[in-house]
């Protein structure tokens, strides 16, 4: 990695733990443990279809997730993004109702996602609002407003476009499906970005040491008002994805989903207090929630166990992390 | 940067001064709001509705007084929803079972304290951050209350006394309000006028300088986390009295309503600053908001648009006022 020398050099200390090594190879190794044990406990888990399955659920999670871990990195927090995928399908299936065009209808959503991530970003990274309060706040009102707009029901998709409904369902030749291959790309795209343009070293500053950051001459303010429209505009496509699957904007979509990502995210190895992590763990850490749920579903255990595992599971990986950094 | 430097500049005034001003905003927005309601409902204004505003700040009050301590000491507790549920339903089985309130309360009691419990130990002993290890024992505690009970626990033998715990009467105060109030004043003592609150705010602030000035910042933590189960339990009985059945679904989205009103409140989500004064305002400003929503007969579904709106402005106010006092 010829990188590394010259970012460990330029960036602030927390950005050492940046490398690609220890956290995340525990991660892989986790993960890998997990697909093994479940391919011998159920027949019908190592299949070509069951995996590729696996790898549209976690999509979902994984695209949210990037502009999750983003916010997390630069030291704030994002948890509207729950909310956020279930109000941006209310613009995505009502202009595409009346235009019958996708185009249209994914722009009004990104428009939504962009006014949200805006607001979001203006109250915690100018006005200075605790990031959590806004977003809570968001989370809230986004909320509120998705049942006062549709009146607690689904708005139908009456278009029916074939191409709205292949992001959500269809599969690049017939096996990779297409939610999946949009988070793989965004996730190599921004993983980039955040490890080889200056930006990501901006945000890894920002969020190891706003203050060295501000006498370096960053912009902190510019910076994380960035991360919330990154963030937002990511829950919208997540949105847009899980409004394909479900063929409708739903009122209750994603109830819940911020804490599905957010464990996901810290899980990854994300610090909540700023500068660390990097988008690979972000990504192991959805893989292994994701194979977790599936693996457990096959075993024909209730959904109900499946809470419980995985809980006890978060609790032991990132107490295993800790303990194990704590010796080093 | 005036935020980051309040707490440091005077460390020892936190409880007082600080806390004090910060609560102007506040109680300027409760006054508005009440008389603005008044105005357009005058029903509002009597002593029914005050009474019934009383009783439902009760049950978030509850939780709030240990989930401010807990946030004082540097710590989050999400599962407190989830524990809420599960609660209700462990109180209502036990009474069942041994037709006894008192076997049943306390056995409501013990299991939300062994959650704090197994919370603190999570948090202190393997070092996860509480935001994350409060999620997993959410999930943990979500999944497990269907796996002991798929339906509503009833109250088969119909005890008067058990119904008694949230919708009885003392005098023409509701007894949750009395309950809460009781927990409030005691959380308040213990915050102000003993070591163990100054110590929770030292933890807070600082760990690492609490624990070299010998402090057992660890414990201190557990502690907090079993106070805020206690409350939990407290709140769970309540809550399953009022509904004369242990539900499984009950307090979805309530931790979110009671770290609201903590945070509304003025408690720093960061540890080390935070009154239960400004928590009863924070308290009293949603609900009175709630109310208002009802009486003013607006739909029921901008009773999660308006808090929302309120928790940012109100931190937003309180920002702007403090680099105002800072000039």
């Amino acid at each position: 990695m010829p990188q590394s020398p010259s970012l460990a050099a330029s960036a602030p200390p927390p950005l050492f733990r940046l490398f690609v090594g220890r956290s995340e190879f525990a991660l892989l190794v986790a993960l890998l443990v997990i697909i093994a044990f479940f391919s011998l406990a159920s027949g019908t888990f190592l299949t070509v279809r069951n995996m590729t399955n696996v790898l549209g659920q976690a999509s979902l999670a994984m695209t949210a997730g990037i502009g999750v871990a983003i916010v997390f990195i630069s030291g704030e927090v994002d948890v509207s993004v729950g909310s956020l995928v279930a109000a941006v399908a209310i613009p995505l299936v009502t202009i595409m109702n009346m235009t019958e065009s996708l185009a249209l209808g994914v722009a009004g959503a990104l428009a939504l996602g962009l006014v949200v991530g805006a607001v979001n970003g203006y109250l915690a990274a100018y006005a200075g609002i605790n990031s959590l309060i806004v977003t809570l706040g968001t989370l809230f009102i986004l909320r509120g407003g998705v049942y006062l707009y549709t009146g607690q029901t689904a708005i139908p998709d009456d278009a029916m476009l074939e191409s709205f409904f292949q992001i959500g369902n269809g599969r690049i030749l017939d096996v990779l499906p297409i939610p999946a291959a949009i988070a793989f790309v965004l996730l190599l795209v921004f993983a980039y970005v955040l490890r080889h343009r200056p930006f990501g070293r901006q945000v890894y500053a920002v969020g190891g040491s706003p203050e060295v950051a501000r006498l370096a001459g960053y912009d902190v303010r510019r910076i994380k008002f960035t991360c919330f429209i990154i963030s937002a505009l990511l829950a919208t496509v997540a949105g847009i994805l899980l409004a394909s699957r479900l063929g409708s904007a739903v009122h209750v979509a994603g109830l819940g989903f911020e804490f599905q990502v957010v464990a996901a995210v810290v899980l990854g190895g994300v610090s909540l207090s700023g500068g660390v992590g990097s988008l690979f763990g972000m990504a192991l850490g959805v893989l292994i929630l994701s194979f977790l749920s599936n693996g457990l579903g096959m075993l024909d255990l209730a959904t109900e166990w499946q809470l419980v595992i995985t809980g006890f599971i978060i609790i032991a990986a990132v107490g295993f992390d800790e303990v194990k950094r704590q010796r080093r | 940067m005036t935020s980051e430097t309040l707490p440091a500049r005077r460390p020892g005034l936190l409880v007082g001064a600080l806390a004090d001003k910060s609560q102007v905003v506040l109680i300027g927005l409760l006054v508005i709001l009440c008389v603005a309601i008044s105005v357009a409902a005058p029903q509002f204004y009597s002593v029914d509705n005050t009474i019934a505003i009383l009783r439902q700040c009760a049950l978030v009050l509850i939780v709030a007084v240990g989930m401010t301590m807990l946030l004082i000491a540097g710590e989050v507790d999400l599962s407190v929803g989830a524990s809420l549920a599960f609660t209700g339903c462990v109180a209502m089985d036990v009474t069942n079972r041994t037709h006894s309130v008192t076997l049943g309360a306390l056995a409501a009691l013990a299991f939300a304290a062994a959650v704090g419990l197994f919370n603190g130990l999570v948090v202190t002993r393997l070092r996860i951050n509480s935001l994350i290890a409060t999620i997993a024992t959410m999930m943990i505690l979500q999944g497990s209350v269907y796996l002991y009970t798929r339906e509503a626990v009833q109250n088969k033998h119909q005890l008067d006394a058990f119904t008694a715990i949230g919708a009885g009467y003392v005098g023409p105060i509701p007894i949750p309000v009395i309950l809460a109030a009781v927990i409030f004043v005691l959380g308040y003592v213990a915050l102000r006028f003993t070591l163990f609150g100054r110590y929770l705010y030292a933890v807070g602030a600082n760990q690492k300088a609490a624990r070299l000035s010998g402090l057992r910042a660890e414990r201190l933590k557990v502690i907090a986390f079993v106070i805020t189960g206690l409350c939990v339990g407290v709140a769970g009985l309540v809550l399953c009295s009022l509904m004369n059945a242990g539900q499984p679904t009950a307090g979805r989205g309530f931790e979110l309503t009671v770290i609201a009103a903590v945070i509304l409140g003025g408690t720093s989500l960061a540890g080390g600053r935070g009154t239960l004064v400004g928590t009863l305002l924070g308290v009293l400003l949603l609900k009175v908001i709630d109310n208002g929503i009802i009486i003013l007969r607006w739909n029921q579904d901008l009773q999660m648009v308006v808090p929302g709106i309120v928790i940012v402005l109100a931190t937003w106010l309180d920002i702007i006022r403090r680099k105002a006092d800072a000039r």
